[in-house]
Parts: C-alpha cells; sequence; structure tokens
C-alpha cells in the first residue's frame, strides 16, 4: 500500500467511523497470517485431519471478551469464563462440536421411568491432571460444593432440579439430603424433584463439573490459580494474568489427549470490540469474541472470509408493564403497538447486523422446538399498520386523544437506536407521542422490577440451556424475572405440566400452547432472534456453529499456510456461512462440500510466513 | 536545617493525610452503597435462598454501620478484602499488578510530555510570535482539543493495523506494546506543559534577573538554561503533581483501547459492578498516591525556589 | 586633554508597537533616545538625569548594546561596539558592565550570593580553578562592603541596599574599564542611598572606571558626577559640567529641573515648588512637538521654537547646550 493511499484510508476511517474502511482494499500490510491462504484440509481414515496438512505450531489465540470472573467452576456464571471452564473441565455430560449433549466423565446412564432418577456409570481408568483417580464421589462432592449454602455460588441455580437442592442452598437441610447418592467407585445416582428434560445438558456446565476435593481443601479461595489447580479436562490452566491472558496447555492425563491437537490455548480479555478487530486484523488473534455492531457491514464486504455469523438462543424483544396504566387491561393497545413495529427495518437497517426478524418469544433452533407463530407473521407491514389503527380507535385513542409513553431502556447505543426507530414507527402510525429514557443497568433493572414507573421496557433473554422452557418460564406468575406482571393461569398450568411430561414430542406440544397463550396476551414486542457473530482465522478448523455458541478447543486445529506465490487451488472449504443466507450449522472440516472460491485475489508475497 | 524541616514538614503531611483518609473512605463508602442495585443484582434475578448466602457470605446482610467499622478494622490490616466481582482475586492482589502497569505507562508518559511539552514550550517562547511558535503551538494545540478515544484508533490503524509495525493492543511489559498508549496518554499533557511553559518562559524571559543574567555576558542558551529554566517551569511542576497522579493511576479509555491491564478500569468496572470493595480499595489507593504526589510536587518546589523553606511553614 | 574613551554619535533607539486587531494593524513609533552624542574619558563620571520616561535607561542599554539601536554609533576604545555580532559583544561585557535599577529583582532568588557574583567567572573562565573563583568572590564581597561568610545566602536573606552591593560586586568582578549604574540607589531608602554613592565613588576611585550614572534624582547625581547631560523625551537637552550646571543652567528645561529638586526644609521646599514652573506633563511619545522639543512647556519659548529644531551648540566654556536662546537667557538660580 502506498503512502498517500494509507492516508486516504485512515482520513476515510476517521470520518465514517470506521464502517466503510478503504474500497475493496484488502491490503494491510506486514507478515500477517490471516492474511494467507490455509492448505487444503486432508482427512484421514478415521475422520481426523492428516498431520501433513496441520501447522506447526498448534496455538490458538482466543479473544474472550471481559475478564473471566473466575475459574472457580462454581461460581462462575458468565460467558467468558464457562469458555475457559470447558476447556479445563469435563462434566458427566459433554458436548459435541455441533453442540449435543454426549458422554463426558460418565460413559453412559439410565433414567428411571418416572424421569426423576439418573444412574450415571463413570469411565473407569479416568485422572485428574495431578495423576490422582477420577472416582463418581469427585462428582458427588463437587455437586455438594456447589448446592452447599457456604460457597455462596449464584450459578448453583442451574442445579435447582436437583431433589432437595433449594432446601439445602437456604440452609434448611443438611448437604447430605440432596439427590445425590453414590452406588459405588464409579457409579452415581441423582433424584429430581421433577422430570427436566434439559437435565443431562445441565451437566455438562461449569456448575457441575467435578473439582478436586484435596486441591479446594489445600488452597482454599485460591485453589483456581495457576500452578495449584488440578482439572479433569483437555487442558490444564499454565498461566493467569488478569486481564492480560489466561495460558492453557494440553494435559495429557486428558483421556482424549490424542485427538486434542491444539497444545496451547490462549484466551485474551479484550473488552473493546474495535480493539478486538484490530487486534484480529493485525494477526494478533485466531478468534473474536464478537465484532462491533458498527463495524458489521465493513467486515461483510472486506472480511466475508473470516466472518460468522450464526444463530444463537437469544431473543430481544420489549415487554409491557401489565400492572399500570395504560396498558393494564387494555390488550388491543399492547396488540396495536406489536403491530406497528416494522421488524424488517429494524433488523436491516437500524441493527443490521444480520438478526433475524421475531414474531414469538423463543428463538428457533432450539432443540428442535418449532415456536409459535402468530398469523400477522405472514402478514405485509401494510396491513399490520392497518390492523394497528383499528385496534388503537378501538383502545379509545385517536388524534383528538393521543397517547403518550415512556420507552425505557439501559444505557446502549444499540438499545437506544433501535428505541429511536421504534418511537418513530408508532409516532408516524399511530400517532404516538414517545419519550426515551436511559438509566443505568443496575438502576434499570431496578425499575423494572418495582414495575411502577415503567410503561414499556427493553428486554431479552438469552437461554442458558437448549431448551425452550428457559423462555417461557420468566412469565410464570410470580417469577422473580416476571417484570411485565404477567399472570395467567392457564399458562402457568400449561408449564407445570411441560415440566413434568417425559414424552418428548408431548413436552413440546405443551410449550409450544404455552407461547401461543403468552403470545395472544400480548406482552411483549418481539423483535429479532440473537445470531452470534466474530471473525475466525480461515487457518482454524474442526469446530462448528451451533446455537449455544460453545466452541472447545480440543476439536479445534490450525492447517498450514500455503507456501506464498502457489497457485490457489481451484476450491476451498469456507468455515464461515455467508452472511446474509440463514446460517445453519455446518461442519468446517466436512470434505463433501467443497465451495469454489469467491474472489480469487492475488496472494501477496510474503517473507516470514514461509513454514 | 533544610532537613530536619523537611522531615518535619513530611511528618506533618503524613498525620493530615489520616483525617482526610478517614474523611475519603467514610464518603466513599457511604456513596457507593446508596447508588441503586448491588453486587449481585443481574439480568437473572437470584433466588432468595442463593441471595442470603451471598450477603452473608460478604456480609451484606448485616447492618451499613457494623460494615462500615468491619471494613475500617479491615483495611487498618492493610487487606481491602476480597473482590466481588474477580471472584478468585483479592483487592490487594488486583491493585498489586494493575498499578505497576499504569504506573509505567503513566509515568513515561509523564516522562515524555515533560519533556516534548517543556521543550516545545521553550522554543515557542523563545520564537514569540513567529511563524514557529504559532505552528508548534498549533500542534500542541491539536494534541488537547483531539480527545484520545478519536487519537488511540487512528494511531492503532495507521501504526498497527496498515503499517505492522507495532502491535494492536495488549500487554506483555514490551516496550513495543507500551509505544501507543504512552503517546496516547502523553499528547493532551504535552500540550498542556507547553502552553504553561510557553506562558511563564515569556514571563520569566522579561524579568530582571534575565536581563542582569544577559549583562552579565551569558550567552543565551546559559541564560536559559540557569536562569530561566527553574523558575519558568514552577507552574508546570505543580501541574504535574496532580496530573501525575490522574496518569500513574490508569485512564479507561486507554486501558480498553489498547487491551492494558491498569488500574483504571478496576475503578470504573469496580463502580459499574457495585464491586464495593474493589472500589473502595482503588479509591483509598489513589487518594494515598494524590496526597503522596503533591508532596513530592511540594519538595520539588522547595529545591527550586529557595525561598519557600518548610522550617518556616505552619 | 585626552582622548575620549567612549563616543557615542547620533544614537537612536525607536521601539514599535502594534494596535488595533488583526486586520487593521497599525505601527506606531516611539522613539525613546533620539540622536544622542556625548564622549566619555577615562576616570571620568558622566551622569544623566531626567524625568521618568525620558530614555536614561534605554539609553544606558543601547550603550551596551543590550538593545540594538536604531541609529548611530558607540565607539569603545576605538572599536565600534555597534557593528559587532553578538559574540563578540558578547566579550565586550568584561570591559562594559551595568548595575540596574531594582536591586532585589535583578538578582535571580535561586542562586546565592556568591554564586550570582562568581557566574561571570564561570562564563568568561571557565578554566579558572574553584579555588581562585572563590577567593575573587569572596575578594568583591570584601570590597564592596559584604562580610565572605554570607556567600552562601539566598539574595532573599539580604536587604535592599546588601542587594545593591551584591550587584556591584557582580558588575565588578570581571574588572570592567566602563560601569554604567542604571539608577541605582533610587529603589533604595534615603540613609542607604549614600552609603551607596560613596560606595560607587570609592570604587571608582580605586578602579579608575569611567562611570555613566543614570538617575532622576539631581542632588545623587550632583554628588557623584563630573559632567552632567540633561535629557527629555530622548534628546539631551544640555551637557554640562556639574557645576556650572548646578549654578547656572544652560537649558530652561535644566533650570526648571534644578528648582524642582526636593529641598529638605519644608518652608524652603514649599518656596521652592511655587517656583518651579514646570507644569503640564510631558507629551504624549507619539506626537512630539515640532520644533523644539521642551517648546510647549517652556515659558521663554519664541515663535522659532515652535518651527526650528535646536541643535546641541557648544557654549563658550565646553559646556553643550541644544536651545535657540542658550546665550541670550541667564537662568542662575
Amino acid at each position: 500500500m502506498t503512502r498517500s493511499s494509507a492516508i486516504r484510508a485512515l482520513l476515510a476511517c476517521c470520518l465514517t467511523g470506521l464502517a466503510s474502511c478503504g474500497d475493496g482494499e484488502r491490503d494491510f500490510g506486514g507478515p500477517r497470517e490471516n492474511r494467507l491462504q490455509p492448505v487444503e484440509l486432508v482427512l484421514m481414515e478415521n475422520g481426523r485431519p492428516d498431520p501433513a496438512v496441520l501447522a506447526d505450531e498448534q496455538t490458538v489465540l482466543r479473544g474472550n471478551g471481559e475478564e473471566p470472573e473466575t475459574l472457580d467452576p462454581h461460581l462462575a456464571q458468565g460467558v467468558p469464563s464457562s469458555h475457559i471452564l470447558r476447556d479445563l473441565f469435563e462434566g458427566l455430560t459433554t458436548e459435541s462440536p455441533e453442540g449435543k449433549v454426549i458422554p463426558g466423565v460418565a460413559l453412559r446412564w439410565n433414567i428411571s421411568r418416572d424421569a426423576r432418577t439418573y444412574t450415571f456409570y463413570l469411565r473407569r481408568d479416568l485422572v485428574w491432571s495431578n495423576g490422582e483417580p477420577l472416582v463418581a464421589d469427585d462428582f458427588v462432592y463437587s455437586l455438594q460444593r456447589a448446592l452447599d449454602p457456604g460457597t455462596a455460588s449464584s450459578a448453583a441455580t442451574t442445579l435447582l432440579p436437583i431433589q432437595n437442592a433449594r432446601e439445602v442452598l437456604a440452609g434448611e437441610m443438611a448437604i447430605e439430603e440432596l439427590g445425590i447418592a453414590l452406588l459405588d467407585e464409579f457409579t452415581m445416582q441423582i433424584t429430581l424433584t421433577g422430570p427436566t428434560p434439559y437435565f443431562l445438558g445441565l451437566l455438562a456446565s461449569p456448575v457441575a463439573y467435578p473439582v478436586n476435593r484435596k486441591n479446594v481443601e489445600e488452597f482454599g479461595d485460591q485453589f483456581s490459580k495457576p500452578g495449584k489447580l488440578v482439572s479433569n479436562g483437555a487442558y490444564t490452566l499454565s498461566e493467569w494474568n488478569p486481564r492480560v491472558g489466561i495460558e492453557l496447555v494440553k494435559n495429557p492425563n486428558y483421556r482424549e489427549a490424542d485427538s486434542a491437537l491444539v497444545e496451547r490455548v490462549i484466551y485474551l480479555p479484550i473488552e473493546d470490540q474495535s480493539t478486538e478487530v484490530n487486534r484480529f486484523r493485525s494477526g494478533d488473534l485466531d478468534w473474536t469474541f464478537e465484532v462491533p455492531n458498527n463495524q458489521f457491514k465493513w467486515l461483510q464486504q472486506h472480511y466475508a472470509r473470516e466472518l460468522v455469523i450464526s444463530p444463537w438462543m437469544g431473543s430481544y424483544f420489549f415487554g409491557f408493564n401489565l400492572t399500570q396504566e395504560p396498558f393494564i387491561d387494555n390488550p388491543s393497545l399492547r396488540m396495536a403497538l406489536i403491530l406497528s413495529v416494522d421488524r424488517q427495518i429494524l433488523t436491516e437497517k437500524v441493527t443490521q447486523f444480520g438478526e433475524k426478524p421475531s414474531f414469538a418469544l423463543v428463538p428457533p433452533g432450539i432443540d428442535g422446538y418449532v415456536p409459535f407463530s402468530p398469523e400477522y407473521a405472514d402478514w405485509t407491514q401494510e396491513e399490520r399498520n392497518h390492523e394497528a389503527r383499528r385496534l388503537f380507535e378501538q383502545a379509545g385513542y385517536s388524534e383528538d386523544r393521543p397517547l403518550r409513553i415512556e420507552i425505557r431502556y439501559n444505557t446502549s447505543d444499540n438499545h437506544k437506536k433501535i428505541a429511536l426507530a421504534i418511537a418513530s414507527m408508532w409516532k408516524q402510525v399511530l400517532g404516538i407521542n414517545s419519550t426515551l429514557v436511559n438509566e443505568e443497568f443496575r438502576v434499570f433493572l431496578q425499575n423494572r422490577e418495582q414495575k411502577v414507573v415503567t410503561q414499556v421496557f427493553r428486554a431479552g433473554w438469552i437461554s442458558d440451556y437448549n431448551d425452550p422452557y428457559s423462555f417461557l418460564e420468566l412469565f410464570r406468575t410470580g417469577h422473580g424475572l416476571n417484570d411485565y406482571g404477567y399472570g395467567n393461569s392457564t399458562f402457568d398450568a400449561l408449564l407445570d405440566e411441560a415440566g413434568k411430561e417425559r414424552v418428548r414430542a408431548r413436552r413440546e406440544r405443551l410449550m409450544f400452547e404455552a407461547e401461543r397463550v403468552l403470545m395472544s396476551d400480548h406482552v411483549v414486542i418481539p423483535i429479532y432472534t440473537y445470531v452470534t457473530k466474530r471473525l475466525v482465522n480461515p487457518h482454524l478448523r474442526g469446530w462448528q456453529n451451533n446455537v449455544m455458541d460453545h466452541h472447545p478447543t480440543r476439536f479445534m486445529f490450525k492447517l498450514k499456510s500455503r507456501a506464498p506465490g502457489s497457485p490457489e487451488p481451484q476450491a476451498e472449504f469456507a468455515p464461515d456461512t455467508p452472511p446474509a443466507t440463514e446460517a445453519q450449522p455446518r461442519a468446517t472440516g466436512d470434505p463433501e462440500e467443497p465451495t469454489p472460491e469467491q474472489a480469487a485475489e492475488p496472494v501477496l508475497a510474503d517473507e516470514e510466513e514461509s513454514q | 536545617m533544610i532537613q530536619e524541616g523537611i522531615l518535619r514538614h513530611a511528618a506533618t503531611r503524613l498525620l493530615g493525610l489520616i483525617p482526610t483518609l478517614l474523611l475519603l473512605i467514610t464518603i466513599a463508602f457511604f456513596m457507593i452503597r446508596v447508588a441503586p442495585g448491588g453486587p449481585f443484582d443481574s439480568e437473572k434475578v437470584l433466588p432468595p435462598e442463593i441471595r442470603a448466602n451471598l450477603d452473608a457470605k460478604y456480609h451484606l446482610d448485616e447492618p451499613l454501620l457494623q460494615q462500615y467499622f468491619r471494613y475500617l478494622g479491615q483495611i487498618m490490616s492493610g487487606d481491602f478484602g476480597p473482590s466481588f466481582q474477580y471472584k478468585d482475586w483479592t483487592v490487594n492482589e488486583l491493585i498489586a499488578r494493575g498499578f505497576p502497569v499504569s504506573a509505567t505507562v503513566g509515568g513515561l508518559a509523564m516522562l515524555l510530555a515533560f519533556v516534548l511539552g517543556t521543550l516545545i514550550g521553550i522554543t515557542a517562547a523563545l520564537k514569540q510570535n513567529t511563524a514557529t511558535d504559532y505552528s508548534v503551538m498549533g500542534v500542541a494545540m491539536l494534541g488537547i482539543s483531539i480527545p484520545n478515544f478519536v487519537i488511540a484508533p487512528l494511531l492503532i490503524l495507521g501504526t498497527a493495523v496498515y503499517a505492522g509495525w507495532l502491535p494492536a493492543g495488549g500487554w506483555d511489559w514490551s516496550w513495543q506494546r507500551m509505544v501507543l498508549p504512552v503517546i496516547t496518554l502523553a499528547l493532551p499533557v504535552i500540550a498542556y506543559i507547553a502552553r504553561l511553559t510557553r506562558g511563564s518562559m515569556i514571563e520569566v524571559l522579561h524579568s530582571n534577573y534575565i536581563r542582569t543574567a544577559r549583562a552579565k555576558g551569558l550567552p543565551e542558551r546559559m541564560v536559559i538554561r540557569r536562569h530561566a529554566f527553574k523558575p519558568a517551569i514552577l507552574p508546570v511542576i505543580s501541574y504535574m503533581g496532580p496530573a501525575t497522579a490522574a496518569l500513574i493511576t490508569g485512564s479507561v479509555v486507554i486501558e480498553r483501547i489498547y487491551s492494558i491491564p491498569g488500574l483504571g478500569s478496576y475503578f470504573v468496572q469496580g463502580a459499574l459492578n457495585r464491586d464495593y470493595t474493589l472500589v473502595m480499595g482503588v479509591v483509598i489507593f489513589y487518594g494515598i498516591v494524590i496526597i503522596v504526589l503533591n508532596f513530592i510536587v511540594d519538595l520539588i518546589y522547595a529545591w527550586l525556589n529557595p525561598r519557600i523553606r518548610y522550617d518556616e511553614a505552619s | 586633554m585626552t582622548k575620549p574613551v567612549m563616543r557615542v554619535q547620533d544614537l537612536a533607539v525607536t521601539f514599535t508597537s502594534f494596535t488595533g486587531g488583526l486586520l487593521q494593524r497599525k505601527q506606531r513609533q516611539l522613539r525613546a533616545v533620539d540622536g544622542i552624542s556625548f564622549e566619555l574619558h577615562a576616570g571620568e563620571t558622566l551622569g544623566i538625569v531626567g524625568e521618568s520616561g525620558s530614555g536614561k535607561s534605554t539609553l544606558a542599554r543601547a550603550i551596551l548594546g543590550l538593545i540594538k539601536p536604531g541609529r548611530g554609533r558607540v565607539i569603545w576604545r576605538g572599536e565600534e561596539l555597534t557593528g559587532l555580532d553578538e559574540e563578540e559583544l558578547r566579550q565586550k561585557r568584561k570591559e562594559l558592565q551595568i548595575v540596574f535599577q531594582d536591586p532585589v529583582a535583578s538578582l535571580n532568588p535561586r542562586m546565592t550570593a556568591g554564586d550570582l557574583i562568581a557566574e561571570p567567572l564561570w562564563t568568561f573562565y571557565p578554566n579558572m580553578e574553584r579555588r581562585q573563583v572563590d577567593e575573587r568572590t569572596r575578594g568583591m564581597m570584601k570590597l564592596v562592603g559584604l562580610l565572605p561568610n554570607q556567600i552562601n545566602r539566598y539574595p532573599h536573606e539580604f536587604s535592599g541596599g546588601q542587594c545593591q552591593r551584591i550587584g556591584i560586586a557582580r558588575s565588578l568582578v570581571l574588572n570592567p574599564r566602563l560601569l554604567i549604574c542604571d539608577e541605582p540607589v533610587s529603589a533604595l531608602d534615603v540613609s542607604i542611598q549614600a552609603q551607596i554613592i560613596n560606595l560607587l565613588k570609592d570604587l571608582q576611585k580605586k578602579l579608575g572606571l569611567a562611570l555613566i550614572f543614570i538617575a532622576h534624582d539631581l542632588s545623587v547625581v550632583r554628588h557623584i558626577s563630573d559632567r552632567v547631560m540633561v535629557m527629555y523625551m530622548g534628546q539631551a537637552m544640555e551637557v554640562s559640567d556639574k557645576t556650572n550646571l548646578y549654578r547656572k543652567p544652560r537649558h530652561p528645561y535644566s533650570n526648571a529641573l534644578m528648582k524642582s529638586v526636593p529641598v529638605p526644609d519644608p518652608k524652603l521646599a514649599s518656596a521652592a515648588r511655587r517656583n518651579s514652573w514646570l507644569t503640564g506633563d510631558m507629551p504624549s511619545p507619539y506626537q512630539r512637538p515640532k520644533g523644539c522639543i521642551f517648546n510647549n512647556r517652556c515659558p521663554y519659548r519664541v515663535s522659532r521654537c515652535k518651527v526650528d529644531v535646536p541643535a546641541l551648540r557648544k557654549m563658550e566654556n565646553e559646556d553643550w547646550a541644544a536651545c535657540h536662546r542658550a546665550e541670550e537667557l541667564d537662568l542662575s538660580i
């Protein structure tokens, strides 16, 4: 790149807020691995990559958002720490690259007829990273520790389906009364309060991971520090420098140590999304935690190969406060407001992030569940607006009796943009004058919970586990997060039934019915389904898109770079899905789906990268 | 005589530090708790049982006054307690790791700013009202008027992303990763110091003893070096006390943009997350740093200006 | 008569100032020193008097090259100072020195008395041994009446008179041949003034200095000078022998100045003030009267005074005056 064009590019970035940096230029100079092309993936008969195509150095640098709050699996809650803990530990169950629950430390299990008792048969030859044998008692100890009131774990909510868990947490029962029993050295039994279909998935989450009793008892609060932490996963903790990085190295004692190809993984806490993109672009990262919205379009144009977009199990919506004027007992008004929001414009013009417009609460793609779709989902926006006006008048509003409402959200550019857009849609369609109120997050949460000053407020839910139930239960009468003041006994009853139902199809039907009831009561304004989006080094393979956004490092591997100047191959595997289309989880190492190289750009000579 | 005076002065100042700190601790302690929300509030509301366990673990279930005295007792022994947010770390550990980083970056930035700022200021003052003066000061003014969250990304794009000379962020104590943060942090300070120096240098150059120095037959550079420099930087020195405190305690913006593990983010993150112990620890630490730096400035002042003698003070 | 050590010929200093905004900039010229000429002999003391603003200090600095004169020449022992470059001029500081008006402010408050006095030595004799410098400094202090044990004190620890002694010691440390004293005592107490004047007088005798002594106080000048120059608005009105000037001035302005000298006796003082007719202020330096510069305040003016500029003419007794009527007027006091 010439100097003047560099200056031009800088100016352009400056002027347009990084949104339109450079016109089609991909050439950012310097020896950068991610500017090179990876070699073609060759698989061996066992489905593993041929060692000949692997890079010599199997180190992965993963951007990981904020500094993890802890590496004690029983206290960890945040996404950053759970990414790391998935590499360090393995629960009774674990997840496949595509996010399915698969056997972990437990080789197999039995579920009783009433779906309340799970018997786990553990693998017999497993050891901790320090060489000690891993036995069923370790899990009994660990689950008891997680639910011990003294541990004061907020993550313990995940384990509440276990019998007597609530009472133990409240200190009303002794810890031995938990529904956890040791049958023999390698067999254990967990009894639940009621049927919980997603329980096996819960066991793959950090709060259900085993910790080494001696390790915890020896070091107390400090056991999760490097040099001390004993783990049972594919990696062990070798360094932790707060807000600098966490380094994990391969655990030779892991049961499948041979299949884990990445030797070293470094998690870098990078709070600022733009910084993360810059570090990726300068070759400092293989994997970003996310990408900033305002650079999305530019990245779509210039980093199409690296940008990966995938649906996620989160919903973005606004809620009504049903306990106060003007929404109390006013379904027509609520419906009018729901109808007159143009989701297409919100996702395509306002957020511009590949989100999927939604008309219901539960996002699609969760464990096979097909969400409820209201009639108006198929209407044109014109028809919706027409109906909205009719309902608005029916609710008693008109030009002479206009409506004023407050839209409340926690301070964030994205929420603000969406709230502004919604306000102008309501103004245009219904003539409503809205006031935007933004509040600091904690203040916002408190106001929502008190249900006094709120009218329309920003909401949203990102599920912890692969089950629609986690979205629906928020609207139960009296639920701690029911900031809407919603109460419908039919809905509650349907959820109760769904909780007990053991047959998957019937349970899904019950949840679908519950969602239908909820949506017909017009409690929320669905806006869109979240997607995950990140930049990934094309050399990094082995992972797959999934709604959980869980990507354990042990499945990953790094390809060699093609020698500089060598001819382009005819075809290459695209690890990402094209951003505009509906993304489906796809195996990145799938040899049967070659896609043609989209733009054949010349590879620039690079001095350093000739390994 | 001077030594003794300064020692006595130091002792007085240190004694004065105690009520100041106590006041600071008290105000900060109650202010952070008056702020709505608590450390364990999140979008996902906790079941009351868990909430109670957490409150008990961190003594949040006690009456506020009892918590206050518990905290006072704890910090008497130099223990700021465990962080609520970074559960595996004590506040002492976090400060011990964050401060050296902030102090290094901030200290280097201040050094750079002092050297460049005074050089620019003196040059401008000597060439007062010439093209050199206007252009140098004009560039310096840009340093003040362009905010660092604009300059920093531009620097990263230019030197790291496009040119590939420097890393785009991160921290490993290598000079390469310090260059950009130090420059970004120093720019506005350079500009400010340049302005201060220029103004006071012009004033000093008009003073009688400079005329005397010239009449003595001193070459101009000696006049500047031996007679004009010290008095001209006096205002810079008094500005540097609080400015250094601000720099070495870390800047959130710089730390975010360059992903540096300094102290500034702990303060802001701690406040936003209602991490009571972390906020308190950092506030108290800030207070001590500021008091110590002001004290150092006083000493430098005395060295630069013999008319200030602490044996006469108070 | 001996050859003069210094000749000043038609020396002029003009200051330019700017007024108005950035767009309508106006230049204003202020002629602070306007064509001064005189000669000075070795060992002689020339007093310069005049009201404040008459250009005395500017003249002093222009002579030493501390201000660049706009016109004219200063010839020092046959060498033209006005033609020297900065470095050559700096070298001349060894021979030509000055004592300033405000003794305290003229000393760097951050240096000790010893350093202030010794600094010219370090500057011009960087190889001089420390001990020697110290010896010389102490010698100078003793010479000007300071105690050598005060060598490490700072200016703020001295009185104004002592500060001026430091200033004098500092100016003499290089053994100059000419010393210009720019109102050296006007900032001092009357009781101290006499001490300093006497000190200067003694030193001049001891060291054989040529001295230019500037003051607005006529009695001080009278005490120390051999000849006196009277200045008004940058010009020399009269240059006369001390005795002649104080007995029978040649210029009406000199006469007015003599009459306004404060007299210790209050009765006489009021009489003197009544007799003094020097009324009105000096005209604005930017609007100088045409003809004789003094004409608008002069009771003896004739029509010619408003047209012709009187030259500084030699009188019959070697005195000089710039008045058309110098010969005809009898201005004896």
